[in-house]
């Protein structure tokens, strides 16, 4: 039991010496802590409500009135003001105070009544997709709603039922599912979170490794490794991480349930989930983190990489779109299948077996990524010990 | 004196392959993949899948023409919804269509059966690009049978579109008519990795003064003169800088054309001021901790958490109060505000000189910590 023995001797040490560093703890500790709960609040609302919309009512009659009056009433659009025309209308927009138009044409009523097509115009500001969604679904919906009454009044002597037979042969229903608020916070978190999971590890890892190699250069032996057998230190320092990020994950899965976003995943595909990833992130980090030529290059090299793995995954922009390249290149990031099998544990209720080809996968890269570690870090210390 | 310094810093720029990397080739890469990921502009063919459990020429034809438009590609059938709904949570599909048994029958005798649809939703934007299409699709399934009734009564084609939808919604998506996703997010992201890396740069550059014990040499040559120290520092990064960002802008308005109505010049100058805040910011956070220690590590939070508070995805008036008021203290949100005014809108200087204002006012930011980072560099001792 002589190895064990050793192993257990690197992870206290390796325990010890993450705890005494305040840089480090930030990546292992306030990062996870802090990040999650930042990106909760900021998201809290789910939904873009009640934007800021002009109107320029040409019509005004009791029609146009009754429409524009049911648009308010959404919750999606709040008109803030009627404008004389167009002009005055683009001005106030242009001054930030509306982001979306809606323009009644004087014929409105008039086309309604003479059984003609009345055409509504919207405009919206596209900076922001949302401002359109907003207003377009708003608007739509109303103007379903009235057109049943029109239909029902056009057809004489047709009962609702009948009018609406009539204009709908076959009904439909949308039904969301798992996001069912279709909400941003639901859509974005449980990516965010595995992201945390292994940025934060290749940060830390990487600055514990920069901080080895820059001692090393000033002759400085850290005493815990010197001699021992490159294998024995990789696992002594991989359970050292694994202890923070068992925790770590831990916290994660419980904050869908403490900002109330969908949670309906069961614990033991959860956990037959979690254990390949972390370990795929942890032996990732310790491969790279060979290359840390100081305490806080990997800062510098790595943090605006979590930007490209959010979106090579697949979960905003769709996978089904992306370019085979980059696809084939996400395959190389624990991310890419983290963040697809946790989104779909999580609120999709998916069960381990649903979410077989990602934990394979994870297992495999962890497999892979652990014996590559194994055979830099014999270079690693192999070497360093010969000089 | 701060020629020499320029110099200097020319010399140390090329001595690390890191700086490279971090100030030409990763700016590069984001203006590459970010592009190319999104070379579609709006996705087409997502996976969805259809149960058609009543299997009628009718319905049949439904899904063909569902499988016509767009952003949709039927890619299976399935036999139940739960099977469908397992092909969901394996993520092999967006999207279920769901037609009943009996629906071509009820249908031609009046008795209005039920279609559905399903959307993944957690999957935010194939989700609903799918509904998109799943919604007209069931609008025109209804419309086609009830217009062949209407043409059977004598309506002509006017007259019957107006029976069938009397108020019909008009929607104009100005300045970007095709709703092409990669002009709302690349406009945004590249500039804001473009930060990312400049605070980190310019920290990075004058931290690694104070670990290489070469801090007193570097001021030395300025006769201690913190301001000409640092803007000899900063003189040549900011040419790099620079360029990347003008070649940001010419991957964007150039290569993609995305909407710049505002001409050129008007966002090379956004370009030139954002360079110089981001720096300037740098500078702010080595001065402003009790430890340049920290700063890096600050400059990632406020870097990354730039993203999301700008506002470009999910607009800022959503926020909660407290950080709508907190987007304000971030220059990216300035940036972005600046970019829909100018290459996006093409309004007049007018409306945007106030963001102009404030994004220059975070220049104030370094000259206050100049006195404490002078401190730093001449006394403080690396620790390792």
């Amino acid at each position: 039991m002589k190895w064990l023995q050793n192993i257990l001797d690197v992870w206290r040490h390796e325990f010890i010496r993450v705890l005494h560093d305040e840089g480090v703890l930030v990546f292992f500790l306030v990062v996870p802590l802090l990040y999650p709960l930042l990106y909760a609040y900021l998201y809290n609302n789910e939904t873009v409500r009640e934007v800021p919309t002009l109107v320029v009512d040409n019509c005004k009659s009791s029609m146009s009135r009754d429409f524009l009056r049911r648009v308010d009433a959404t919750c999606d659009v709040k008109i803030i003001g009627h404008c004389a025309d167009m002009q005055e209308a683009q001005e106030l927009i242009r001054k930030h105070k509306a982001y979306c138009l809606i323009y009644v044409p004087s014929e409105f009523q008039k086309n309604i009544l003479e059984g003609k097509q009345s055409v509504v115009e919207l405009y919206s500001d596209m900076s922001g997709l949302l401002y359109y969604k907003a207003v377009l679904s708003s608007c739509t919906e109303v103007s379903l709603e009235m057109n049943q009454d029109i239909k029902m009044q056009r057809l004489v002597g047709a009962t609702k039922e009948q009018a609406e037979t009539f204009a709908y042969p076959i009904k439909y229903e949308f039904v969301p599912m798992f996001n069912t608020q279709s909400g941003f916070a639901t859509f974005v978190i449980p990516a965010v979170l595995m992201l945390i999971i292994q940025q934060t590890l290749v940060l830390g890892v990487g600055m514990i490794m920069g901080d080895e190699h820059e001692k090393r250069r000033k002759g400085i032996v850290n005493l815990h490794v010197q001699g021992r057998k490159p294998l024995t230190i990789l696992l002594g320092k991989a359970g050292v991480y694994l202890c923070f990020y068992a925790v770590i994950a831990a916290y994660f899965v419980c904050i869908p349930n403490m900002f109330s976003l969908i949670h309906i995943w069961q614990w033991k595909s959860m956990l037959a989930f979690m254990l390949p990833y972390i370990l795929s992130c942890i032996f990732f980090s310790m491969i790279i983190s060979v290359f840390a030529r100081d305490r806080e290059s990997f800062i510098v090299l790595f943090v605006f990489l979590s930007v490209p793995m959010m979106f090579i995954s697949g979960i905003s922009w769709p996978g089904a779109s992306i370019p085979s390249v980059w696809k084939a290149l996400s395959y190389i990031f624990p991310s890419t299948l983290g963040i697809n099998g946790f989104v779909r544990i999580t609120e999709m209720g998916a069960l381990a077996s649903d979410v077989r080809f990602e934990i394979v996968g994870l297992w495999i890269q962890a497999i892979v990524f652990f014996v590559i570690a194994w055979l830099l870090y014999r270079k690693n210390y192999l070497s360093k010990q010969d000089l | 004196m701060v020629l020499s310094v320029v110099k200097r810093e020319i010399k140390r720029l090329l001595s690390r392959p890191l700086y490279l990397f971090s100030m030409i080739l990763a700016p590069l890469f984001a203006y590459i993949f970010f592009p190319t990921l999104m070379m579609e502009g709006l996705p087409t063919d997502l996976p969805a899948g259809v149960v058609d459990l009543d299997n009628s020429s009718v319905t049949r034809q439904i899904i063909r023409n569902l499988d016509a438009f767009q952003q949709t590609k039927i890619v299976a059938q399935y036999n139940n919804f739960a099977e469908a709904r397992t092909a969901m949570q394996r993520g092999e599909i967006y999207a279920v269509y769901y037609i009943p048994e009996g629906t071509t029958k009820e249908a031609l005798a009046s008795k209005q059966p039920t279609v559905s649809f399903y959307t993944s939703a957690s999957y935010l934007i194939p989700a609903s690009l799918v509904y998109r299409d799943m919604k007209m699709m069931s609008e025109y399934a209804s419309g086609a049978i009830t217009r062949s009734t209407l043409y059977a009564k004598g309506y002509t084609e006017d007259q019957a579109m107006a029976m069938l939808q009397p108020i019909k919604m008009e929607m104009h998506a100005v300045n970007n008519p095709l709703l092409n996703y990669s002009v709302y997010l690349s406009n945004s992201l590249l500039p804001a990795i473009l930060m990312i890396l400049i605070f980190q740069v310019t920290i990075y550059s004058i931290y690694s003064e104070l670990k290489e014990e070469t801090s007193k040499e570097w001021l030395a040559m300025t006769n201690n003169s913190i301001y000409k120290a640092v803007i000899g520092k900063l003189i040549p990064q900011f040419f790099v800088w620079m360029l990347m960002g003008v070649t940001c802008l010419v991957v964007l308005y150039g290569n993609c054309h995305f909407p710049l109505n505002s001409g050129l010049l008007p966002m090379v100058a956004l370009m030139f001021v954002f360079v110089v805040v981001c720096q300037g910011f740098g500078v702010f956070l080595c001065g402003a901790l009790p430890s340049m220690r920290w700063s890096l590590s600050i400059a990632t939070l406020w870097g990354v958490l730039s993203i999301p508070i700008s506002g470009f995805s999910f607009p800022q008036m959503a926020f909660p109060p407290a950080l709508q008021a907190l987007s304000y203290l971030f220059p990216m949100r300035y940036y972005f505000l600046i970019y829909v005014d100018q290459a996006l809108n093409g309004w007049s200087f007018g409306y945007t000189w106030l963001f102009y204002v404030c994004l220059l006012a975070f220049l104030i930011l370094p000259i206050c910590v100049m006195g404490r980072l002078k401190k730093f560099l001449l006394e403080y001792h690396y620790q390792i």
